[in-house]
């Protein structure tokens, strides 16, 4: 296909790569919302052109990513606090493509029911499956999805744990294509590790997912850190994959939901809200 | 250190590589103890840094290290484990016809099957690949396997080499599960599909993120 006509996906912030995807000399080719993204090492920069008609576009370096735009957002880039302390460590876990929509990914990621059946005994145990009532709702004031008061009993809820722990999670959709969590740090229960996923849609069906993790843990390798995320996510990633249908429907009849769906149900509401249509399942609009 | 001093092997590992799961899922068979080293191999690129060159020259995991010992390919790393961990010689046969034919189908899963590797690392993580239609390679290869299977379900033989399991079964297993991973469900692959059920009942078998629970 080519670039998508939808400007609620179009006028929006999208991760594209990390920094360090592009070396002087050696451009590197992106896909993103069906066009193709032409990615370059200037003098200090990095320059981001739409190979169709030429065009440069805006980028941004945030986050340890690059972002680029390929429409005019009406707001800027939302604000992850967390980035400005500077004892926390930054792991972008390394791009992975998923053959789903960008939408079933951030819904997957705030989806805590699964954790027992997928990530068993890491996220989650099979003898273990509740998922506590927890709070939800729509911040018209930043116009983001929250739920928050979330519990599940983890029995290795991050590279660094030392065993179980209930974790307590807060899940944050910043936009409809960038989701974030807050979750107990194990070595330091006053804090929270943040991990977010940054989806980079290329196509409605065919999402590459950008992962990272920024956390307060002065004692487990990089390399660990990045294992443990990638381990969680390939499990995700097989389950996306054979999800159907590949777009996110929207219709509540397509899907029952339950009490612990509440973040689904307020996460397609809100997306119904604003008009998108890009990723999302249209053959029951009408 | 173990008990009697020595230290434990080190398996220089990547989750998300084929020739490691099959490094782990033999060690777990063989009840294998070692430690593991992790490998930023993606986003990380440490396999191309000198630090590893230096341990690998060839610049992939798996790395097996035992002492002086450094087995820098997974087909070598099975071979090894077979021969000095399973006093019973039945993953590695060493007589007659099921010597040859192990050492075959270990050869199959060398030549062929990291097309497959390569193309689910492709659909994966977008890594550059220097060939052309890996996923294609990767599905002829598959339908040899399962037209082999075939055959040796004639003579009552469940495995690639014989009627019990050796490293070639190993070798082939991790590639032709993660198939999934490209899109490679094998619903064309019946005999292959049920060697894999029959690989994943072993006792001591473990899994790896993204082989099928049912296939
Ligand atoms: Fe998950």
């Amino acid at each position: 296909m080519s670039r998508t006509t939808d400007p609620v996906a179009l006028d929006d912030w999208y991760v594209v790569g990390l920094p360090g995807d592009v070396q002087a000399g050696r451009p590197v080719t992106r896909r993103l919302l069906g066009a193709d993204l032409t990615l370059e090492r200037t003098a200090d920069d990095v320059r981001v052109t739409e190979a169709a008609s030429g065009r440069a576009l805006p980028v941004q370096t945030a986050y340890g990513h690059l972002w680029t735009t390929l429409g005019a957002p009406k707001r800027p880039l939302f604000a992850i606090e967390e980035f400005a302390e500077a004892d926390r460590r930054l792991a972008p876990c390394g791009a992975v493509r998923v053959r789903a929509s960008g939408l079933r990914l951030v819904e997957n990621f705030l989806d805590m029911a699964h954790f027992p059946f997928v990530h068993t005994d890491i996220l989650g145990a099979e003898d273990k499956p509740a998922v506590e009532p927890y709070d939800c709702e729509i911040r018209r004031d930043v116009d983001e999805v929250w739920a928050t008061n979330c519990r599940f009993w983890q029995p290795q809820a991050a590279a660094h744990a030392d065993g179980g722990q209930m974790s307590d999670y807060i899940y944050r959709v910043a936009s409809p294509f960038n989701v974030l969590l807050y979750k107990t740090c194990p070595s330091d229960a006053g804090r929270q590790d943040v991990i977010g996923l940054f989806i980079q849609p290329e196509e409605e069906d065919v999402s590459v997912a950008h992962a990272f993790v920024h956390v307060v843990d002065a004692v487990s390798s990089h390399t660990a850190i990045v294992h443990f995320q990638q381990t969680v996510f390939l499990q995700d990633r097989f389950i996306l994959e054979n999800q159907r249908p590949r777009l996110l429907p929207l219709s509540p009849r397509a899907e029952t939901p339950t009490r612990a769906d509440m973040s689904s149900i307020a996460y397609r509401r809100w997306l119904k809200e604003k008009g998108l249509r890009f990723g999302i399942d249209r053959r029951d609009a009408a | 250190m173990r008990p009697d001093g020595s230290a434990l092997p080190v398996l220089h590992d990547w989750e998300l590589s084929a020739g490691c799961y099959a490094v782990r899922l033999m060690a777990s068979l063989l009840g294998v103890a070692y430690h593991k080293a992790l490998v930023d191999v993606h986003p990380g690129g440490e396999t191309e840094g000198a630090a590893f060159r230096a341990l690998n020259p060839r610049g992939t995991v798996p790395v097996w290290v035992e002492g002086p010992l450094v087995i820098g390919d997974t087909v070598a790393i099975l071979g090894h484990l077979a021969a000095t961990r399973d006093p019973s010689g039945a993953w590695l046969p060493r007589e007659g016809a099921a010597f040859a034919r192990t050492l075959d189908w270990l050869a199959f899963a060398a030549r062929r099957l990291p097309a497959a590797d390569t193309a689910r690392l492709h659909a994966m993580a977008g890594l550059a690949t220097g060939m052309t239609d890996a996923a294609g390679a990767a599905r002829e290869a598959f339908r040899a396997l399962d037209d082999h299977l075939a055959r040796q379900a004639v003579d009552g033989h469940g495995f690639l080499a014989g009627p019990t399991p050796t490293v070639a079964d190993i070798a082939c297993f991790p590639s032709v599960a993660l198939g999934v991973d490209f899109g490679e469900a094998l619903e064309r692959s019946p005999k292959l599909r049920a060697w894999t059920r029959r690989i994943r009942a072993l006792p001591g078998f473990v899994t790896t993120p993204g082989v099928p629970e049912f296939l």
